[in-house]
């Protein structure tokens, strides 16, 4: 069977995909994933896996349209300016939709 | 058939601006109205996450509204005129959109959007021959998002027919829709030509048979039973819609729509998007 | 993570003293009376997404144009997403299962923010909740970013992603009234008249009168009290209103005391008594958004049946 391994580096991070590992069952994956995945590379903790259990969308995949394919703008604060100025959290809600925004026109660029 | 591609707006003949214009108003105001219609099950699903899937597919069919209502603009009119200050007997969606949901009735909302969905997949399909380059260009951004509309029915229906009683309110729905759906099949005044003039150059006869052995057959592995087909013509609800007579339904939420607008004196409506040719 | 190794149990003094943003986690055992705490803010935050959503989905089907009807329906949809999210941040406490904090909510002991008691009565009213009293959440919202509990954090991340759209289609609504017919600027004060009050409770009593505050903030749950939290508000919306040209009422008396560096808030001004009833969600109009929260989930009772226990013979539904 197939695991797959996602690791969190230290306390408070999210869990990131490293890459999986062979074995027989759920406890032996939990052995082989440390000291595959975790041997140099810092972790605080592993969640391990089965892969089969994984349900993956892929954005290739047909009939897939993620987010959308019409206009959507009217979901983003970017699409608002009716004011010079807005409270600081609004501004940071913006720049974080700005940067999310250019990674979807990166992606899609990329795609194309 | 041989079928001319047509010219830019503004040099159809009338006879060809009139069938154009017929087919924009059935696109788009069955696509507001049933849009429209799933917003009620906003705050209102069974499910926090069901919840947010019928609000996207809901927004992802006003977005298609917009889209047949901005090549009515192409004509010269306003989103102003095209739906908040149109009579309520002007429209010319199916009736199928218009009906009220029974609270809870969730069976409803499922059999209604996979008849609608599956509808509007083979209609989309003919629609990619058409003569009108306008809508030609439009086809692939909404057939692209249709895809996850009917996959979310069909996995509800068969999620609900797992069980014994949500397969009898499935049932329940399939014949209290049926009518209703049928209507989505029935010609505006314009038909002959929306065919003739290779508009959408398949005929609603054409749609609804092969829309009725697609949803038979699927309903029919789920334990849900169909009329026969010889029986359709008869069924086919009273109003239907296309010829602007509608149910009650329609003239409560209408009302309800055009509340705000009135209330405020609008004359125009306010745009927060781009033109969708310059987005 | 129903299998992770517990290092060891902590107390609450231990607790206090680690307090810090994004301490605790679900591989923490935490103690019981943190856990509670932090279960009862979540849920509180919650709550008030789904009972927020809850007063402006009318203006979905109302909303005087095609984007605005998009818009609103974004709006709503994110905050059942908010919904969602947070749910699941205070399951992750192990006192409470989503399920039983809707039935809670649905019953009627489940608590919600003020404002969402009230109903909206017409799209004047609407920036009152979308611009003002969102903002106001705004605030309090981009300061638990620190809170101890990390899950709660990650969702306020996501959260305050999401959310900046909103208070800022809330201000392109107000900005549109604002500029309107003489009658727009007429009903868009008499709509300010009447919630001003209610966002000035929106923070709470004062710092001195608030029941749970001080635990949440000894563990680090709450990282900015009421008081404070309130001035921060006002900073940036007292101008945002005078900018609409909206007239802020004499009563209840804000002022601005130089010495603290504060805006202070006449208590006396603010009706407690009512914001009491509404805390024990007794509130008449309240109780009617309740009880309709109550008959809308009672009504799809069965479609969770049906997924979650397929079966033969359930069929009692009549």
């Amino acid at each position: 069977m197939i695991f797959e391994v996602f690791r969190q580096e230290k306390r408070k991070d999210y869990h990131v995909h490293v890459g999986n590992v062979h074995a027989p069952n759920r406890e032996m994956a939990r052995m082989y994933a440390q000291v595959v995945h975790a041997r140099r590379k810092p972790a605080h903790s592993l969640w391990v896996v089965p892969k089969e259990e994984i349900a993956e969308v892929d954005s290739d995949d047909e009939g897939v349209a993620m987010g959308g394919l019409t206009q959507k703008e009217y979901r983003w604060a970017t699409n608002y300016n009716t004011d010079e100025t807005f409270a600081e959290e609004i501004e940071a809600s913006q720049r974080e939709q700005e940067e999310a925004e250019r990674g979807r026109e990166e992606a899609a660029e990329g795609n194309g | 058939m041989s079928t001319q591609r047509l010219g830019a707006p503004g040099d159809l003949s009338e006879r060809e601006r009139e069938a154009v214009e017929a087919l924009l108003y059935q696109l788009a105001d069955d696509e507001f109205v049933v849009a429209d219609r799933y917003t009620d099950w906003q705050c209102q699903g069974p499910t926090l996450e069901a919840d947010i899937a019928i609000a996207n597919i809901a927004q992802d069919e006003l977005g298609h509204a917009r889209l047949w209502y901005d090549l009515l603009e192409d004509f010269g009119y306003e989103e102003s005129e095209l739906i908040w200050e149109r009579d309520a007997a002007d429209f010319r969606h199916a009736t199928l959109c218009e009906q009220s949901f029974e609270s809870g009735d969730w069976a409803d909302a499922v059999v209604r959007s996979y008849c609608y969905d599956v509808a509007e997949f083979l209609q989309l399909e003919a629609l990619a021959e058409t003569s009108y380059p306008r809508i030609a260009d439009r086809i692939e951004k909404v057939q692209g998002e249709e895809h996850y509309h009917r996959e979310h029915a069909q996995n509800w229906l068969e999620r609900l027919c797992e069980d014994d009683d949500g397969t009898r309110r499935v049932q329940q729905a399939v014949d209290d829709l049926y009518p209703y759906a049928l209507t989505l099949f029935e010609p505006t005044a314009k038909e002959a030509d929306i065919v003739e003039l290779g508009l959408r150059p398949t005929s609603l006869d054409q749609l609804r048979s092969e829309w009725y052995d697609i949803t038979g057959a699927f309903l029919a592995g789920l334990g849900v039973s169909v009329p026969e087909e010889s029986e359709l013509d008869d069924l086919v609800a009273e109003q239907t819609g296309r010829d602007g007579d509608h149910t009650d339904d329609w003239q409560r939420q209408y009302n309800e729509l055009t509340y705000t607008y009135r209330m405020l004196d609008r004359t125009e409506a306010r745009r927060l998007m781009a033109d969708p040719d310059e987005a | 993570m129903q299998d992770h190794y517990k290092r060891y149990s902590m107390d609450i003094e231990e607790v206090k003293q680690r307090a810090g943003p994004r301490e605790f986690g679900p591989t923490d055992d935490m103690p019981e009376e943190y856990r509670k705490a932090a279960t009862r803010m979540i849920q509180f935050h919650a709550n008030s997404e789904i009972m927020g959503a809850y007063i402006e989905r009318p203006f979905i089907r109302q909303a005087p144009s095609l984007d605005r009807k998009l818009a609103v329906s974004a709006q709503v949809q994110d905050e059942i997403g908010h919904g969602q999210l947070l749910y699941r941040a205070a399951e992750n406490l192990g006192i409470k299962t989503r399920e039983q904090m809707l039935d809670e909510l649905a019953n009627g002991e489940g608590k919600f923010l003020n404002c969402f008691h009230y109903p909206l009565d017409d799209w004047y009213e609407l920036p009152m909740i979308m611009f003002f009293v969102d903002g106001a959440a705004m605030r309090r919202q981009a300061t638990l970013k620190r809170t101890s509990w990390e899950p709660y954090a990650h969702a306020i991340d996501k959260i305050c992603f999401e959310e900046g759209f909103h208070i800022k289609h809330g201000e392109s609504i107000l900005a549109e009234l604002a500029s309107g017919t003489r009658r727009d600027q007429q009903r868009l004060q008499e709509a300010f008249d009447k919630w001003w009050p209610r966002i000035l409770q929106f923070f709470g009593p004062t710092d001195d009168q608030s029941t749970h505050s001080d635990f949440s903030s000894a563990v680090g749950l709450k990282t900015m009290g009421n008081d404070a939290l309130r001035t921060a508000f006002l900073n940036v919306y007292l101008p945002k209103a005078e900018k609409y040209g909206l007239e802020i009422p004499e009563t209840p008396a804000v002022t601005f005391n130089d010495d603290t560096n504060r805006y202070e808030v006449e208590e006396e001004d603010l009706d407690w008594d009512e914001f009491m009833q509404i805390a024990r969600n007794q509130y008449p109009q309240g109780v009617g958004q309740i009880d309709k929260r109550h008959r809308t989930q009672e009504a799809v009772e069965w479609v969770r049946d049906a997924i979650e226990n397929p079966g033969a013979g359930s069929a009692a539904a009549d």
